[in-house]
């Protein structure tokens, strides 16, 4: 269409500021554009963002760590989410708490829950890989290369663990009343706690991640083994135990989403599948493969999400992040941060 | 220190090496030559675990270690330092030489180490913090070998560590390569470039076809007439010599 046009890294950034522009531009003239309801908005933006952001750090981790995107991630956050549920309503309803804790038992049984959703789901997944996952990727002669066969045991094994929680848990919707306070008021905002819950500790568990990977030695061979398996092998990093480390922290992330997740609505079957593919988008959106992109990535996807679904349209909630993976495709297609550092010569 | 017997290997089913059969002695220097696709890489793959041995077998130090995982057979002292080009480019050089290390288990045999590396290349020193991708050819292939040494390995096994380099920065490699069998370690090194790499060496062994072709003392195999046959295959005009 154009000859000789190309989309320079100075083009896709001038057409992203754009697009942001007149996206801002549109949003300021609905007539529910106030500074209460846009704080609101900030607020539940990020909220929803930080828990987007840590589904797609587990789904661009295993991307790197196996070469392989894992379609059965949201259901690990549904998992995660029945075990939270399980484990709290265990302890509240069996009184085991409350005898300790009168004052505070709902949110020492909710941290309970937290716990061992974060803990059991990451167990899960390194069973779930050594087991089921392990066998093929050894097809391709080493520790990678599967190619579609494992995408399509992505799908299958979300199939089966979909399963395996209606026989455990049936099909009805579980309400999860934890009992973390009454709402509080940031800044003229009424939050319930739940919220607050999912922005603290996701931030909390973010920044530990961010130290983990950075500063400690089995962060380090983590980065190693995401980037090459072959050199890694060659220093003498044990790859397929840390194949099995990055499998667990990533469902361990999507597990202790589900737990955060499930207060504010319900705990059903059917939740890792949408939760799945906004947090593929914003994992695109972020750069796919790029962990720093993928919280930038949920953020993103959380605000825009949130500022449609109030000052455009609520019935397409669930519509925006893919109308953003899509813009962001055509025009900045590596995401935000998707430039993987490159050799020189 | 090394010995490898009748080993037969190859990629998924391409059979690569035909019986080959080599011996490093402790403290030696010993090249491997051969043009492309003649399996000089194959047979340290084969050594350091990458790839499995199909046939024969690879003894080091008394102990057989064909087809150990590789990060045993790290941990026994025998590393593979690859091409400068296989670093981690996102990580800063110290990051690394800390994974070089990564089978140590104490905190000040890592910092020895460093310092160790940093002897033999003080340009590593000037550059710690920066990302390796931001290296010279030179400083990359530096940043190989001493990431191959961080781990105390008794022997290590360089691919082409000539390759695109210019003749002075090759010259400089090989001389600490020199100093690094001086420090009591054994050194296979593969190499495309003959000449520099058979003055380095003490012995010199030629694959062809996946089978040791000529073997003998350096010296001797300078003035070969069959190296340079096997080498150029008869009228060809790739090897640097």
């Amino acid at each position: 269409m154009f000859k000789g046009f190309k989309l320079t890294r100075k083009v896709e950034n001038s057409l992203m500021l754009l697009f942001t522009l007149i996206f801002l531009g549109y949003i300021s003239l609905s007539p529910d554009m106030n500074l209460e309801s846009l704080k609101g908005v900030l607020i539940i933006g990020v909220t929803v963002g930080i828990i987007y952001g840590l589904v797609a750090v587990g789904i661009s981790l295993i991307y790197t760590g196996l070469d392989v995107v894992n379609f059965s991630h949201g259901e690990f956050f549904m998992l995660g989410a029945f075990t939270g549920l399980t484990v709290y309503n265990f302890l509240i309803d069996g009184e085991l708490i409350y005898a300790i804790f009168p004052e505070a038992y709902g949110w020492v049984g909710y941290v309970i829950g937290l716990f061992f959703a974060f803990v059991v789901m990451g167990l899960f997944g390194v069973l779930i890989e050594r087991v089921f996952l392990r066998p093929l990727t050894k097809k391709g002669g080493g520790y990678t290369v599967a190619g579609m066969g494992i995408i399509i045991c992505g799908f299958g094994l979300s199939v089966v663990l979909l399963n395996l929680a209606y026989i455990i848990w049936n099909p009805t919707a579980h309400p999860f009343r934890a009992e973390l306070g009454l709402p509080i008021n940031i800044g003229g905002v009424t939050l319930p706690m739940t919220y607050l819950w999912m922005m603290v500790t996701g931030f909390v568990v973010a920044t530990a991640l961010y130290f983990f990977l950075s500063k400690t030695k089995m962060g380090l061979g983590v980065r190693a083994v995401a980037h090459s398996k072959v050199i890694s092998n060659l220093v003498g990093i044990n790859v397929p135990l840390y194949i099995s480390i990055i499998f667990g922290i990533a469902c361990a992330l999507a597990g202790l989403a589900g737990t955060l997740v499930g207060p504010t609505y319900q705990v059903v079957v059917y939740m890792g599948y949408i939760i799945l593919l906004k947090a593929f988008a914003s994992a695109v959106v972020g750069g796919f493969g790029s962990l720093p992109g993928a919280i930038v990535g949920g953020f993103t996807v959380g605000l825009f999400e949130t500022s449609c679904a109030f000052f455009i349209s609520g019935s397409h909630k669930d519509a925006y992040a893919f109308l953003l993976m899509i813009v962001v495709l055509l025009i900045k297609p590596t995401g935000f941060f998707g430039v993987q550092v490159k050799m020189k010569a | 220190m090394l010995k490898i017997k009748d080993l037969v290997s190859g990629y998924g089913s391409v059979q690569i090496l035909n019986g080959a059969n080599m011996k490093v002695d402790n403290q030696s220097i010993v090249a491997l030559l051969g043009g492309n696709g003649t399996g000089k890489s194959t047979i340290l793959k084969a050594c350091s675990g990458i790839i499995r041995t199909w046939k024969g077998s690879i003894n080091f130090n008394g102990e057989d270690i064909q087809n150990l995982a590789p990060h045993k057979i790290v941990e026994k002292g025998l590393v593979q330092v690859t091409q400068g080009k296989d670093v981690f480019p996102a990580m800063t050089v110290l990051e690394n030489l800390r994974l070089g290390g990564f089978v140590l288990k104490s905190n000040k045999e890592l910092k020895d180490n460093i310092e160790k590396v940093f002897n033999y290349f003080p340009k590593l020193n000037e550059r710690k913090s920066q990302l390796a991708a931001t290296l010279s050819g030179g400083e990359l292939q530096m940043l190989c070998i001493g990431r191959g040494l961080m781990s105390n390995p008794k022997m290590i096994m360089l691919d082409e560590p000539s390759a695109a380099l210019a003749p002075q920065i090759v010259l400089d490699i090989f001389k600490n390569i020199n100093k690094i069998r001086q420090d009591g370690l054994t050194v296979l090194v593969v190499e495309q470039n003959v000449r520099m790499a058979l003055l380095l060496a003490d012995y010199g062994y030629v694959i062809k076809d996946g089978v040791i072709n000529v073997e003998g003392d350096s010296k001797k195999l300078m003035y070969d007439e069959s190296v340079k046959d096997s080498y150029l295959g008869g009228g060809g005009t790739t090897a640097n010599v």
